[in-house]
C-alpha cells in the first residue's frame, strides 16, 4: 500500500492586493495532489502558475481558502506542529541573519528545531562537511557567495533531518558549476536518506535528470503528472531523426512504418518524428539501406522536458 | 518522565535560540551599542542639566530622574521583543523562522531574557550616573519596592514589544516605525516628566488604561508624590499581565492573518 506524504485535495487560494482589496489574484484553483512517500517529485509551470504557493501551504507558510492538505499522515490544519518538526524548506535567493555567520546560522536554526547540545553540535558539523561548508563556519551571511549562501540553506534545510524536504528553485541564479554541485548534494540525499522531495525548479535539464515524477502546473490548476518519459509518451513529442540522403524517397511509406507520428520532406533531407528513437532507427536504417539510399548525415534529438513544458504551458 | 524531561529540554532549546539571536545579533551591530549607551546617556544628561539649570528642588529632581531612567529602560528591553521580530523580517528570513516549529512564547521570553539584560544594562548605568552627577538616589525605597517596580518597567516593556511585532505581522514592513514611536508616545502619557494630573482629562483616560502609569506612581511615592489613583501596584500588575495574555493571542491571530493574506511570505522577499 502507498503512503504519501503530501495529500492535497481541492486547494484554493486567492490573493487580494491594492487600495479597496480590488486586484484578486487567483494563485491555485482546486489543486489535488498526491507525493508518495520517498519519491523525488518535481513541480514544473511558468511564473505565476502557483508553484510557490502551493510549496508554502505545504510548509504551513501560506492558509489556503478551501482544501485539505495531509503533510506526512497529519492533517496540516489539526497538527500543523507536527508537520513542522517533521518537515523543512529550501529556497532560491537563499536569505538567513546577516551578522551572524555560516555555524550560527545553522546552530540558530537548529535550536529552533529543539535540538540540543552534542546532538546540536554534531549536527552542524555533518552539515558543515556535507555540504564543504567548514573553511566558510566563520564567515559571516552577509560576506558570503550566492553558491556558498544557497549552500547553507540546503544544509539549513536538513538540520531536523526532515522526511518531507520542500525545495523551492534550489539552484537559481548560481552558475553553472555550483548548480552543478548543488544538484549532486540533493541527488545524493536522496539516495542515500530516501527524503521525500518536492522541488520547483525552470530549470527542466535538472527536472529530468533529478525527479522520478513530475507534475506540470500552470494558472493554478495541475495540468499533468506522470514520469517524464511518460509526459512525453502522452503528448507525443517523440523524438526527431534528421537524415540526408542521396537519391529518393518515397515520405508515404516512411510514415507507414511503425511508430513514426510525423515525416516531414525536403530535396535530400527527411526529418522523422518517432515515439522512441531507440526502438525506431533500426527498421529507418534498414529501411535506407534496403532501398540502397546513400545516409551521408544523421541527427537525432530527443524531445526533452522543455518541450512537454512548452506543450502544457502554451 | 524521560519524555516530559525532553519535552522540557526542547522547549528551553527554542526559547535558548532567540537569547542566541538577538545576544549575537546585538554584539555585532553597532546600532544596538548606541541604543544600551549613547542614546539614554544624551537624554539622561539633557534633562538632568536641565533640571540643574531650573535649580529643581531635590523631590522634583528625583521625580524627573525616575521618569527618564524608567523610559530609558523600557524603550531599549522593548527594542528587544520587537527585535526578535525585525531582525527575521530586516534579513528577509522570517519564513524560516515561522517554517520551524516554534511558538510565540519561545520569541517573547528569549527576547525578553536579552531585553531584560540590555535594559537592565541601561537602569544600572543610569541609576549609577544619577547618583555620581545629580546626587539623586535611586536606592531610596529599598530593594523589594525596586524589584517590584522594576519587573513591572520590564513587563511593560514586554507589552510594547510584542505590540510591535503584531503590528508587522498585520502591516508589514511599514508598521516597524512603532518600535521607536510607542514608546515616545508612552512618555507623552504616562506621565515620565509631569504627574499624570496635569494632562486633560481625556487624556488622562488613556494614561489610566496604561501600565506604566501605576509602576511610576509606585514609585515616586516614596520620594513624597502620593498617588492620585488607588492600589497603583496591583492596578499596574493586574494590567500588564492581562494585556500580555491578550496580546500573545493577539499575535496568534496576527500570524494567522499573516499566513492568510500571504504578508508572511511578503516579508520574505
Amino acid at each position: 500500500m502507498v503512503t504519501f506524504a503530501i495529500e492535497a485535495k481541492g486547494l484554493h487560494k486567492t490573493f487580494v492586493s491594492g487600495w479597496f482589496r480590488k486586484r484578486i489574484k487567483h494563485a491555485l484553483r482546486g489543486v489535488n495532489l498526491s507525493v508518495p512517500e520517498g519519491v523525488f517529485w518535481g513541480l514544473l509551470g511558468p511564473n505565476g502558475a502557483g508553484k510557490t504557493t502551493l510549496l508554502s501551504i505545504i510548509a504551513n507558510l501560506l492558509i489556503p481558502e478551501q482544501g485539505e492538505v495531509y503533510v506526512l499522515g497529519e492533517d496540516l490544519r489539526r497538527n500543523a506542529g507536527a508537520v513542522r518538526r517533521r518537515i523543512n524548506l529550501s529556497s532560491g535567493h537563499a536569505n538567513f541573519l546577516w551578522s551572524l555567520n555560516v555555524r550560527e546560522n545553522l546552530e540558530y536554526y537548529a535550536m529552533l528545531y529543539g535540538l540540543s547540545g552534542n546532538e546540536r553540535r554534531q549536527r552542524v558539523d555533518d552539515l558543515l562537511a556535507l555540504f564543504d561548508l567548514q573553511e566558510f563556519a566563520r564567515v559571516r551571511f552577509e560576506e558570503l557567495s550566492t553558491g556558498t549562501k544557497q549552500k547553507l540553506s540546503l544544509a539549513k534545510s536538513l538540520v531536523n533531518d526532515p522526511a518531507l524536504l520542500l525545495l523551492d528553485e534550489p539552484t537559481v541564479g548560481l552558475d553553472p558549476d555550483v548548480a552543478h554541485r548543488i544538484r549532486e548534494a540533493i541527488r545524493r540525499l536522496h539516495r542515500e536518506r530516501g527524503t521525500t522531495i518536492l522541488m520547483t525548479t525552470h530549470n527542466m535539464k535538472e527536472a529530468e535528470t533529478l525527479c522520478e515524477r513530475i507534475a506540470f502546473i500552470k494558472d493554478g490548476r495541475i495540468k499533468a503528472v506522470g514520469k517524464p518519459q511518460d509526459l512525453k509518451d502522452e503528448l507525443r513529442l517523440g523524438d526527431t531523426i534528421s537524415i540526408a540522403f542521396n537519391g529518393t524517397v518515397q515520405a508515404e511509406a516512411l510514415r507507414s512504418l511503425q511508430g513514426t507520428y510525423e515525416v516531414q520532406m525536403s530535396d535530400s533531407l527527411c526529418r522523422i518524428l518517432v515515439d522512441d528513437h531507440r526502438k525506431r532507427l533500426p527498421q529507418i536504417l534498414e529501411f535506407f539501406m534496403g532501398r540502397q539510399i546513400f545516409i551521408h548525415d544523421l541527427r537525432i534529438q530527443e524531445s526533452d522536458l522543455e518541450d512537454v513544458f512548452i506543450a502544457y504551458t502554451k | 518522565m524521560r519524555m516530559s524531561l525532553s519535552l522540557i529540554q526542547s522547549e528551553l532549546t527554542k526559547t535558548r535560540a532567540f537569547v542566541f539571536k538577538n545576544w549575537i545579533m546585538t554584539k555585532r551591530n553597532v546600532f544596538t551599542l548606541f541604543e544600551i549607551l549613547f542614546w539614554p546617556l544624551v537624554a539622561f544628561l539633557s534633562v538632568g542639566l536641565l533640571a540643574e539649570f531650573a535649580a529643581l528642588q531635590p523631590e522634583m529632581k528625583a521625580f524627573i530622574m525616575i521618569g527618564v531612567i524608567s523610559m530609558s529602560a523600557v524603550q531599549v528591553c522593548q527594542l528587544d521583543v520587537a527585535y526578535a521580530l525585525l531582525y527575521d523580517v530586516w534579513s528577509k528570513a522570517i519564513k524560516h523562522g515561522f517554517a520551524a516549529p516554534v511558538g510565540i512564547r519561545h520569541l517573547l521570553f528569549g527576547s525578553l531574557i536579552v531585553g531584560i539584560l540590555r535594559g537592565g544594562s541601561v537602569f544600572v548605568i543610569l541609576v549609577v550616573a544619577s547618583y555620581a552627577l545629580f546626587g539623586f538616589n535611586f536606592a531610596l525605597p529599598g530593594a523589594l519596592p525596586i524589584a517590584l517596580f522594576v519587573l513591572g518597567l520590564f513587563l511593560s516593556a514586554a507589552m510594547v514589544g510584542i505590540f510591535v511585532c503584531i503590528l508587522v505581522l498585520m502591516f508589514g514592513n511599514r508598521a516597524e516605525v512603532a518600535a521607536w514611536s510607542l514608546v515616545s508616545l508612552m512618555l507623552l502619557l504616562c506621565g515620565v516628566y509631569y504627574p499624570v494630573s496635569v494632562l486633560p482629562a481625556w487624556v488622562r483616560v488613556l494614561a489610566e488604561v496604561i501600565p506604566l502609569t501605576y509602576f511610576l506612581e509606585y514609585f515616586r511615592l516614596f520620594y513624597g508624590f502620593p498617588p492620585i489613583f488607588s492600589h497603583v501596584l496591583l492596578k499596574g500588575y493586574v494590567m500588564v499581565i492581562a494585556y500580555l495574555v491578550v496580546e500573545v493571542y493577539a499575535m496568534k491571530a496576527a500570524l494567522r492573518r499573516a499566513k492568510r493574506t500571504g504578508l508572511l511570505l511578503k516579508l520574505s522577499e
